[in-house]
């Protein structure tokens, strides 16, 4: 173990512990109103008119004509309104807010609120789309004479559903126009994304703008984005009204209307030959709903993660992210890899299955070494360390002696056991660390000696504040109550980038390690002093064209082997893990018990995602499963005890060896959780996820 | 129908509140009371994060209509943490680090010390069952079984 | 209090019922899902008269306003009472929650009243006027409708204390904790000397009510197992008949499957 590794007291504990850490909606401010949304009811419409009720004194409604600057929210482009413009593009669409002192009545005046809308003919199914976002692909070698040359063809199809954050804290947001300056603070990811959407659509100036995140109880990226629509729409009303204005939402109104993990589609046809296989060509499509946010970066990554740890020679991968009329999706932990993942893994599994092969067996025969190129004709710079990793993960596991002992199950209870093979690739995809966000960081030490740490970096409990001060204080040889991470105000903070693309510690850390690396150079004890520090691509980097999609898309890559043991009833369906366990190659975890943690976590929403979470919608669109009854994530009695380990594997361009860490481990637990399923069932084939109680009792119905 | 207040015992004080009876206890003490360490997770007595001790037991104070504790005693986090059972289960959770969002927490929290109340030295599967009403999205659980694991081995005689 | 009333005694609550609009209120798990600001609830989880578990020549009688977690922690209770309520929720619902509750809610999906389907327990309500005693097989006239009147309220339930040690009991859902019951399923079977003396069955959360259906039970009773395992073809043949799910978060399909599936294992857990 490495020294920095050892865990230490996260400097958030105490005032979580003790109840007096304060969220959004702990906030009072004299004078304050609530404000609620008035949402679309159709999925696509022209709004004819709106008719509103007579307002009592202190009450208004905030709408597309009262934004300032522009009614658009940037994420990424800028589609996304406000507030509705001349169309409503999916149920749920805010068309305006109404605000005022007491939250009774102004949800009493938005049940009387008339809407006049002229239906349109809305798509729902996104194989019936009409409008393609973004479309991209690449390719490697000669996939078309690879197909010719083969001796076997496989064609698969699998699918993905939804996936709902299900933080426990909603999203909320108060806005504070003072003397001149707006304030908006909240739950969110990302302060800068916040501030340049604030900016845009209130036409404020830069710095009269500000922008604090509060404690932020979760986020798994339901708040990269996602905020900046609401920031907005908060903003706007506080202008409007001259008033402090705080919208928190509904656990059902929050469900049903922010952003979702992408539903996929993902077709292959893959070349094999003398038992190897020599090419794959991929169709991608994502539901990306109805407006682009995060579409064109969650589509490239899955795109690059399409033939996965696997050294495929012949390439042909094609992506889409299609228009549907549905609550427009985003980013969620993996943001894209898991769908490919999900498919690459399932699909290797089901080519050995058909060779007659041993299925691990058949994917230790492809993976990717060091050296090797990328799909993107990038290169794996680094080691890879999954044979040790798959080792460690049989040996932990029994996967091997397990998978022949569980073949020809009989009785009413049955096991099955699965693996998987995935990485994540660290850091924003491309050039963007070098072109988009160009990271600032800054240390100001104090002239009591007191070192503050100025970054964007939200804590959303995935402990940064903890890990980021433990560098800067090892690095200046403090102790840890000496360095203080101050919270991300954008008045004190340099753009350091979002807290997003497991980054932050990589990215930002190493930063803050060679700002800390020169404040000791230069320490002058009782004296104030600033040091700043930029990013700087390193040399190693194949440079990413994202016109031909080619070069590094990361600089480097997390590993993770994951084994699910499970037991299916074979009277009811109801399936259970009995055993998980997670292998990891994070660089060097920086705290373990930190780090351990999130892999647990992670985890863990990789088995709600396989199994239990669902979201279904009716004929027009609508999300039924909106509520914690409806859309279940496990509890503490679902899942037995998960058991994370380490590989450790310094990279030198991160903190002490550090790599990204917090997406990761949910990536590769959906195929790991259907091999076992597949197994249990009878040794069958699968392609979908979340596949349900109902899904399994067809398959033991088509069996038996 | 002139209202009377509604009196119950609040953290070791008497207190008295001024809400319509049907009203949720969770509103009440967030509102009324100022008691911002009781969380709202879904107002659907699903998640936990509101948990209080009611008369000694553990409840949803989402799912209670503040009529019905009249002459009750209700402890949230802001009373619970002064006592020394707070203290060992402090320490345990801070030793795994346990707490990532935090917002699960005061429930949790409360949770712990109503299971530990009931059976001193629980399996660990006992505790999962103890805390089985309280969500947590971030942490996976198993630190948190664990600080409750070292709390009822460390608090020795305190439960 | 307003809309609100704490009764301090049972003749209060029920001349409160019979004089205003109210809503008895026993844990309110059910009915703070809406939290109807109008609503106007008679509160009786402080009536001691209708706390108590005690046990008489031939019930056990559970007052309706004991809670879950009183009713589990109870030596009187028997097991098969204990194995389905130690499977609703979690313990902060079952901390509040009431049998009473439970049963007056009136959904196909209560967990303790499908054993009091099955053990065929009786229901006693009273009034300001009076009391009766009713069957609860009795007491539903659909999805959350009961003959209860609106001068009256659930009392005691009333449990038989013999031939409730051999049962069967299966609730599925879509977790451990916190799940609303998709299908479930409880049986109790009675053999001695060799004969079936009583056989129940009883099917929840499938359709608007609780199904029995004591005449297909019938066809085993006073049969030997041989008998009985003779006749287990057409036994199943009928619930295959009588069961018609309907469709809800899960489709019918599943659940007349898992119906049957559990159905069969009961009757091959006991040799049949």
């Amino acid at each position: 173990m490495e020294a920095i590794s050892k865990s230490v007291v996260k400097n958030d504990h105490t005032l979580k512990m003790n109840g007096q850490a304060l969220y959004v909606d702990d906030h009072h401010i004299d004078g304050m109103l609530c404000g609620k949304l008035f949402r679309s009811v159709k999925p696509k419409a022209r709004i004819i008119n709106v008719k509103l009720p007579e307002l009592p004194q202190e009450y208004y409604v905030v709408d597309k004509n009262d934004v300032g600057g522009k009614n658009q929210v940037h994420i990424v482009q800028d589609d996304t309104p406000v507030f509705a413009g001349e169309t409503v593009e999916y149920i749920g669409e805010p068309i305006l807010m109404l605000v005022g002192p007491c939250l009774h009545e102004v949800e009493r005046l938005l049940g009387e609120i008339e809407v006049i809308y002229q239906e349109q003919v809305p798509v729902l199914d996104m194989e019936e789309s009409d409008t393609v976002f973004f479309q991209f692909g690449f390719k490697k070698g000669d996939i078309d004479k690879a197909l010719q040359e083969a001796d076997h063809i496989f064609s698969q199809t699998y699918e993905t559903g939804y996936q709902e954050h299900a933080y426990l804290e909603t999203q909320g947001i108060i806005a504070i126009v003072r003397d001149g300056r707006l304030t908006v603070r909240g739950s969110m990811q990302c302060p800068y994304y916040v501030h340049n959407a604030v900016v845009t659509a209130t036409g404020y100036d830069k710095d009269q703008v500000q922008i604090i995140p509060d404690v932020t109880g979760g986020a798994f990226g339901g708040k990269e984005a996602f905020p900046s629509i609401l920031a907005c729409q908060v903003a706007v009303a506080a202008v409007k009204t001259g008033k402090p204005v705080k919208v928190v939402f509904e656990r059902q109104e929050d469900m049903e209307f922010t952003s979702k993990r992408h539903p996929s589609r993902c077709h292959y046809t893959v070349a094999v030959k003398n038992g190897r296989i020599i090419g794959m060509d991929i169709d991608v499509k994502y539901n990306s709903g109805a407006y682009t946010t995060l579409s064109l970066v969650v589509l490239q990554r899955g795109i690059i993660c399409a033939s996965g740890v696997y050294d495929i020679p012949n390439l042909r991968v094609r992506g889409r992210a299609l228009k549907a009329n549905t609550v427009p999706n985003g980013a969620y932990r993996g943001f894209g890899g898991p769908q490919t993942f999900f498919a690459v893994e399932c699909l290797m599994n089901n080519i050995a299955r058909q060779l007659g092969e041993n299925q691990l067996v058949f994917k230790e025969k492809h993976l990717v070494k060091q050296g090797d190129g990328t799909s993107t004709g990038g290169k794996y710079h680094w080691p890879v360390p999954l044979p040790a990793m798959i080792a460690r993960a049989d040996q932990l596991s029994g996967y091997r002696a397990k998978k022949e002992q569980y073949k020809n199950q009989t009785g009413r209870y049955r096991k099955g056991i699965g693996i998987s093979i995935v990485f994540h690739g660290c850091g924003f995809t491309g050039t963007g660390e070098r072109d988009i966000i160009k990271a600032v960081v800054k240390l100001k030490k104090n002239a009591d000696d007191m070192v503050e740490v100025l970054s964007s970096i939200t804590d959303m409990g995935q402990g940064i504040k903890t890990t980021l001060g433990k560098i800067v204080a090892d690095v200046l040889g403090l102790p840890l109550g000496q360095v203080l991470v101050v919270t991300p105000d954008t008045d004190i903070v340099p753009d350091s980038g979002p807290t997003v693309a497991s980054r932050s510690l990589m990215m930002v850390g190493y930063l803050l390690m060679k700002a800390a690396e020169r404040l000791k150079a230069q320490w002058q004890s009782g004296v104030e002093q600033v040091v700043e520090e930029r990013y700087k691509e390193p040399d190693f980097i194949i440079p990413f064209n994202a016109d031909s999609f080619q070069g590094d898309a990361y600089p480097t890559y997390s590993w993770a082997v994951s084994v699910i043991e499970l037991e299916v009833d074979t009277l009811t369906a109801a399936h259970k893990v009995i055993n998980a366990w997670g292998i990891f190659d994070v660089g060097v975890p920086i705290d373990l018990n930190i780090v351990h943690s999130q892999m647990q976590g992670g985890f863990l929403q990789g088995i709600g995602y396989s199994s239990m979470e669902q979201i279904s919608t009716n004929e027009k669109g609508r999300f039924r499963n909106t509520s914690y009854i409806d859309y279940s994530i496990p509890t503490a009695v679902d899942v037995p005890n998960l058991f994370t380990d380490f590989i450790n594997n310094p990279y030198p361009y991160g903190p002490y060896g550090a790599k990204g860490a917090g997406e990761l481990p949910v990536v590769g637990v959906a195929p790991a959780y259907l091999e076992a399923l597949e197994q249990a069932l009878g040794n069958v084939s699968l392609n979908k996820v979340p596949f349900t109680m109902e899904d399994i009792m067809t398959v033991l119905n088509e069996v038996s | 129908m002139e209202n009377t207040p509604i009196e119950f015992n609040l953290n070791g004080s008497q207190v008295a509140s001024d809400a319509k009876a049907n009203e949720r206890l969770l509103d009440v003490l967030r509102g009324e009371f100022g008691l911002a360490g009781v969380k709202c997770g879904c107002k659907e007595g699903e998640c936990g994060a509101c948990s209080v001790i009611l008369d000694g037991l553990l409840v949803n104070s989402c799912m209670v209509a503040v009529g019905s504790i009249q002459g009750s005693s209700v402890v949230t986090i802001e009373g619970y943490r002064q006592t020394e059972r707070f203290n060992v289960l402090d320490r345990a959770y801070a030793s795994v680090s346990a707490i990532q969002c935090g917002f699960c927490i005061p429930g949790m929290v409360l949770a712990s010390e109503c299971l530990l109340a009931k059976n001193a030295q629980p399996s660990k599967e006992q505790i999962r069952q103890g805390i089985s009403g309280n969500l947590c999205r971030c942490t996976g659980y198993n630190a948190i079984v664990e600080a409750i694991d070292i709390a009822a081995r460390e608090g020795k005689g305190l439960w | 209090m307003v809309n609100g009333y704490l009764p301090a005694s049972l003749q209060q609550a029920l001349e409160i019922r019979a004089k205003e609009k109210v809503i008895p209120y026993g844990g309110g798990t059910d009915l703070m899902l809406a939290a109807d600001e109008k609503a106007v609830y008679l509160f009786l989880n402080k009536i001691l008269e209708i706390k108590t578990i005690t046990i008489d020549e031939s019930y056990i009688r559970i007052g309706a306003a004991c809670t879950f977690t009183q009713i589990l922690e109870s030596p009187l209770i028997p097991s098969i009472l204990k194995a389905a309520i130690q499977v609703i929720a979690a313990p902060g619902i079952r901390n509040v929650g009431t049998g009473g509750g439970n049963i007056c809610n009136a959904s196909p999906k209560a967990d303790s009243a499908l054993i009091f389907f099955v053990t065929q327990a009786k229901l006693r309500l009273g009034s300001s006027k009076g009391e009766r005693i009713i069957p609860i097989r009795e007491f539903y006239l659909g999805r959350n409708k009961t003959v209860l009147a609106g001068d009256e309220l659930l009392l005691e339930i009333l449990m038989p204390q013999d031939g409730l040690n051999n049962y069967y009991y299966q609730k599925v859902g879509v977790r451990n904790a916190l799940a609303i019951a998709r299908v479930s399923f409880a049986a109790l079977l009675d053999v001695q000397e060799g004969r079936i003396k009583h056989c129940s069955t009883a099917f929840g959360a499938i359709s608007d009510v609780i199904i029995c259906r004591e005449d297909i039970d019938a066809m085993l009773i006073d049969k030997t197992l041989a008998e009985a395992s003779a006749l287990k073809a057409k036994y199943l043949t009928s619930y295959d008949k009588a069961i018609n799910p309907i469709r809800g978060r899960v489709s019918a399909e599943y659940r007349k499957k898992v119906c049957l599936n559990l159905l069969g294992d009961f009757l091959a857990s006991n040799g049949i």
